[in-house]
């Protein structure tokens, strides 16, 4: 076996089993396969949680991909981590935490909106307000412009 | 006048932004450790060539150490192991291994082909370890102080340049601090 911690969560799982009036047996994890072989959780509102949760952190070996879509050893531990803090009863932000206090801020695809986030989180918006405000000078000094292109013959289509 | 300013003031923000930004010495995968400053994760691992020996850093406490975290499935690992076995004849710092996603037989052939720069080397069966570390990838070395506190990560082949220019100064410092 795999360590008491994988113990007491396999107990956990087992323990849900028959609340949950699941019959399906869940295969015990060889060596190499790591928790996804276990499938979904039996619990749908957990399954739900454990997706959002492994699709919104990083996979740092691959760091573009999330840890729900890489196929690496990292990504398949860490999965199992979030598996079983969910069982254990532990919260989305107990997840993220752990997660970030170990690989830091980047592990999560979107970061929290905090002071020094400001800006990731804002510079879209001050762009586009720049953007605006570049389009608006345009067009007005556009429209301060004599109108010397004078449409050429048989055009219909004036203002 | 503003024609000419904001040129300028936009060139020079190019400027800044891709000196930093293409900087050939800056390693775009390295990810900062939020661990520094930080208690070191304790562990509790068997050895790894002996399983009924147990490897923990609760043991250092008051050391200032050094762990590096490799594998035999880790190309680069095979790269810093003659720089590590340099590093270890001067006997500095204890030198703890912990070898991460890996197999005991390979391991510790691999010990005994390439020598062993370890003081122990803790096996880390299901990679908890590591993720307690924040471990992503391999070699990954870091520095604990008397105190127990991380104060350096180093992510690449260690090389006996980095030991001197990286950790040599911060273990005196540590050993300073902790005096």
């Amino acid at each position: 076996m795999r360590g008491p911690a994988l113990g007491i969560a396999l107990g956990a799982l087992f323990a849900l089993l028959p609340a949950l009036g699941a019959p399906a047996p869940v295969p015990a994890p060889g060596p190499q396969d790591a928790v996804d072989a276990y499938g979904e959780l039996r619990d749908p509102a957990l399954e739900r949680r454990y997706e959002h949760i492994v699709a919104q952190l990083r996979c740092l070996v691959c760091q573009n991909e999330s840890i729900a879509d890489s196929n690496v050893e990292l990504a398949s531990d860490l999965r199992r981590q979030v598996r079983e803090m969910l069982i254990a009863g532990r919260s989305d932000e107990d997840i993220f935490k752990f997660m970030t206090d170990r690989y830091g801020e980047f592990v999560r695809f979107s970061p929290p909106l905090e002071p020094k986030t400001l800006l990731i989180w804002g510079a879209p918006f001050v762009m586009l307000l720049l953007g605006a405000l570049i389009i608006l000078r345009v067009v007005r000094q556009r429209a301060q412009q004599p109108l010397d292109d004078t449409p050429a013959a048989g055009a219909s289509d004036s203002s | 006048m503003w024609k000419f300013i904001l040129p300028i003031v936009a060139f020079i923000a190019l400027a800044v932004l891709f000196a930093f930004g293409l900087n050939p010495n800056r390693d775009i995968h390295a990810i900062p450790s939020p661990l520094i400053g930080k208690p070191a994760p304790l562990f509790k691992l068997t050895d790894v060539s002996d399983p009924s020996r147990i490897v923990s850093n609760a043991d250092l406490k008051g050391q200032v150490y050094v762990l590096n975290v490799w594998g035999t499935w880790c190309v680069a690992c095979r790269q810093e192991q003659q720089d590590l076995l340099t590093i270890a004849q001067q006997h500095v710092v204890p030198i703890i291994g912990l070898d991460y996603m890996d197999e005991r037989s390979k391991a510790q052939q691999w010990l005994q082909q390439l020598g062993n720069p370890y003081n122990a080397v803790a096996f880390d069966t299901d990679g908890r370890t590591a993720i307690d570390w924040g471990v992503y990838g391999a070699p990954e070395t870091f520095l604990v102080d008397g105190a127990g506190r991380v104060i350096y990560k180093f992510i690449s082949p260690m090389t006996q340049q980095v030991w001197a220019r990286e950790f040599l100064p911060r273990i005196e410092a540590a050993r300073k601090g902790g005096a």
